[in-house]
């Protein structure tokens, strides 16, 4: 295979024969792209070739069935009516670039019936009002569809809507606070500057009490969230972060409000007002940071089977959205198909898929009057339940519920903050109590300034930001190295890690196997061998998949089933195939080689050869560099993964590793007290990914491996990881130094201040520094990535 | 320092105009999706031509 690759100029695919060959035009990998880029060459959106920076998904020729889509009863739960139509809201999987998001907003516009259509790529999110009285929803979705763009069901409207509202809500917090400090501020320099009391009084009062109304609504609109998180934790018997905010906002402001009503030295409202915003603009770039990386994933994990198969009393079936179904329906799966509800499982014996819920990608057996759950796939036989659970009352559903919540909880670092913090306001408050009495009884004048300067120089701001403000920069860093973390403790782990395991197939090597040589015996020829071998891949997902990409299947396999480590099983033109290892296909000696059989006897051979990715060994010495320890654990044969382990420089490589054999492999590792992060990217991936310490994804691998894995890396460069593991440690490094500095700071401020020699303007002061120096520390994290590699 | 009694009023309103001015946008969707929009300039294509009948007038993002 030296001849030169040509790429599909839709999709990216390599192209071979086929459809390649039109004089000097573009090649495509398929029809289906083919057809994509004749619409939207011919729709005059040949921009989006030039707009888009990512290639578009291949294109699925089939025809997709979407009449379910205009079912009353879908559309009654998902959309709701607007003025002169309906609109929904819905998920896709294609979207990986804003010029994708181009492309449907303007390919929609051109259907007739469409009133407004916003598309989002950051959430995988399609927006579309249309008027039901011209066309059908099916219509307009089979027009993304025929651009790659598959549709899926979005959480139902209600969800939607409240996603949308909630985030808008955050993004008015943050303007008022952003807007109201601001004003604040200027109002405070004007006191400021008054050094030496020479401003008359009432100008000063007046001055005040404006900076009052303006820093009112920051303190109690924008600052809000931390307000309800600690009246939360007060309920809780739990002094927690958002105490520690709220406490301190509040503290500034009261305290102010009595030195503005007693007419006292100072005030201190651009304190709370410029915390309050500091605070929600972290908190809420750290988000947005992650949401990225979650939005399409996991709502996609959640999406729904459009419709169910119900079976009615006389036998025949119907089919109806999952929300029609009630609880001792007969519901019927088919094989691959998502199971719609909860139910107990009726006639015979069947395997599921239940990672999305356990995290175990191996199909477990469930016999008859088992429960099997909503969000499983049924694999292998179809099967008939009995419905117990519909709906939200779903065990998906509570589960999901279960990582909205978990998402909302705090990393393990800002846990540390948190327990440090807690201690901080109990002594605290026991040691201003102290202070007050004892000045008290010293010098009864002066008590109250001296309490009032001790607890606002030790305001804890710099405690509280110095972990979101590095945690916000950090997200931010790694997003531009392209790689996602859609666990919140991910990079904490990522940086203590001491060993790195790799998977061989389309992690080192460029995931894009080719044919070397067929052999074949019994009398098939080499063509035919291979359009078998094509048709029982296509569907796989699995990287091998590629070796027969450019053949032609004609035929269709039946029943395919995957068997993990070992090969697919499937039937073709009516005899039954086994293609994989050789004992397990051809029933001879593990060879390395790939072998076409019926179980136990071979017809053809095929040799497969995969190349190690261009940056493979750069990015492995940079991770050598780095101290971390290099292992090799792959499914593929001996001399392959020798070749590949040589040719990287990796000790002791692992060949013929089952998934088990993988996972063992890392718990033996986790033993010996080794952090262990794992890079992987297929379906066999995805337990032991969910095994290690820290797990990534490379971003074109399966989407199961994608969902199992705490970052994910979005594009094929290896060199990503050791940007990532740099990020994490520098942002590790800069948590604890942003820790001991707040700590050092108070230890230092806090006896000056109960000795009654800190005034409260120095106080004042010495809190704006803190927090500043916390803040611009946290920063260098997002100038130094310029300088990462690319 | 009387101008002061008419500076801080307006400094005042400017801000509830401000204020204002970003709820009205953050409500109407403006913020929404920050990266899509930033490609249209670059689109020398004239715009769509087919635009919906003006009978129906585009619905905003307000129905949250």
């Amino acid at each position: 295979m030296d001849a030169p690759v040509v790429s599909c100029h839709h999709c990216g695919e390599p192209v071979a024969g086929g459809h390649a060959a039109t004089a000097d035009g573009p090649a495509f990998c398929c029809e289906g792209c083919a057809a994509a880029a004749a619409w939207i060459e011919g729709a005059d959106l040949g921009s989006y070739y030039r707009l888009r920076s990512a290639n578009a998904n291949r294109v699925q020729a089939d025809r997709l069935d979407l009449a379910s889509w205009d079912r009353t009863e879908l559309l009654d739960e998902h959309s709701r009516a607007v003025d002169g139509g309906r609109e929904i809201v819905l998920l896709t999987d294609g979207m990986r670039c804003a010029a994708c998001a181009w492309l449907i907003d303007r390919a929609l516009a051109r259907e007739a019936g469409v009133l407004d259509t916003t598309a989002n790529a950051v959430t995988g999110r399609i927006r579309i009002a249309w008027d039901p009285a011209r066309t059908t929803l099916s219509a307009l979705l089979h027009r993304l569809a025929m651009l790659g763009y598959r549709p899926y069901l979005a959480t139902g409207d209600a969800r939607e809507q409240a996603r949308l509202s909630d985030r808008r809500r955050w993004l008015l917090r943050l303007g008022v606070a952003g807007l109201g400090s601001l004003q604040a501020m200027m109002l405070a320099e004007a006191l400021y500057l008054d050094v030496n009391a020479t401003m008359p009084v009432p100008t000063r009062d007046m001055f005040r009490w404006l900076t009052f109304l303006v820093s009112t609504p920051v303190v109690f609109y924008s600052g809000w969230p931390f307000l309800a998180g600690m009246a939360r934790e007060l309920r809780a018997r739990y002094l927690g972060m958002d105490t520690l905010i709220a406490g301190s906002t509040l503290l500034a402001y009261f305290a102010s409000l009595v030195e503005t009503i007693r007419g006292g030295t100072h005030v201190w409202y651009d304190a709370a007002v410029m915390f309050v915003f500091l605070l929600l603009a972290a908190r809420m770039l750290e988000q947005r940071a992650r949401n990225v990386a979650t939005a399409q994933v996991d709502a996609l994990a959640r999406a729904q089977p459009v419709f169910a198969t119900r079976e009615r009393e006389d036998g025949t079936r119907e089919s109806v959205p999952p929300s029609a179904l009630r609880i001792g329906d007969t519901v019927c799966v088919a094989a691959g198909d998502g199971v719609p509800a909860d139910g107990v499982l009726l006639d015979q014996d069947a395997d599921f898929e239940e990672a999305l819920l356990t995290g175990e990608s191996r199909p477990v057996r469930r016999r008859a009057g088992e429960t099997v759950y909503a969000g499983t796939t049924c694999r292998e036989r179809p099967a008939r339940l009995r419905a117990t659970a519909t709906g939200n009352a779903t065990r998906l559903s509570q589960l999901a519920e279960l990582v909205d919540r978990a998402q909302g909880h705090r990393p393990p670092l800002a846990r540390v903050a948190d327990r440090v913090g807690r201690r901080f306001v109990v002594s605290l408050l026991v040691l201003a109590v102290c202070v007050y009495v004892g000045w008290r009884i010293y010098q009864p004048e002066r008590a109250f300034e001296v309490t009032l300067a001790l607890l606002v120089i030790s305001c804890p701001c710099a405690l509280s930001l110095s972990v979101p403000a590095v945690l916000a920069a950090a997200h931010g860093a790694l997003a531009r190295c392209g790689v996602l973390a859609t666990r919140p403790e991910a990079l904490d782990t990522l940086a203590r890690a001491t060993d790195m395991v790799f998977d061989k197939t389309g992690t080192l090597s460029d995931g894009r196997p080719a044919r070397v040589a067929v052999d074949v015996f019994n009398g098939l020829d080499a063509d035919a061998a291979a359009r078998i071998a094509a048709a029982l891949e296509k569907d796989s997902g699995h990287p091998i998949a590629a070796a027969f990409a450019d053949v032609d299947a004609r035929a269709t396999a039946q029943g395919v089933v995957a068997h993990p480590g070992s090969g697919v099983e499937g039937e073709v033109d009516g005899r039954r195939w086994h293609l994989g290892r050789a004992d397990w296909a051809a029933g001879r000696e593990d060879d390395g080689g790939l072998w076409l059989g019926d179980g136990t006897h071979g017809v053809a051979r095929f040799i497969l050869s995969e190349r190690p990715r261009d940056d493979a060994a750069v990015a492995l010495d940079a991770l050598r560099t780095q101290g971390l320890q290099l292992h090799l654990a792959s499914g593929d044969s001996e001399g392959a993964v020798q070749r590949l382990a040589h040719a990287l420089g990796i000790a002791a490589p692992l060949a013929r590793q089952s998934p088990e054999d993988k996972l063992a492999r890392v718990r033996q590792l986790q033993q010996e007290g080794r952090i262990v992060a794992m890079v992987g990217d297929g379906l066999n991936d995805a337990p032991v990914l969910a095994g290690a310490d820290v797990s990534i994804a490379m971003g074109e691998g399966a989407p199961l491996a994608q969902q199992a894995a705490d970052l994910v890396a979005t594009g094929p460069s290896l060199l990503r990881i050791a940007d990532a593991v740099r990020v994490a440690r520098l942002a590790r490094k800069l948590v604890k130094q942003n820790l001991a500095w707040s700590a050092g700071y108070n230890l230092l401020a806090v006896p000056l201040a109960a000795a009654g020699l800190v005034t409260p303007w120095i106080a004042a002061l010495g809190m704006a520094v803190s927090s500043l120096v916390v803040t611009v520390n946290a920063l260098r994290l997002a100038r130094d990535d310029r300088r990462l590699a690319a | 320092m009387n101008i002061l009694l008419m500076l801080l009023p307006i400094s005042l309103l400017l801000l509830g105009l401000a204020i204002a001015a970003f709820a009205w946008a953050v409500r109407k969707g403006q913020f929404d999706d920050l990266d899509t929009p930033a490609l249209d300039i670059l689109d020398d294509a004239p715009p769509r031509s087919s635009a919906p009948p003006t009978s129906t007038p585009r619905e905003g993002d307000d129905g949250a």
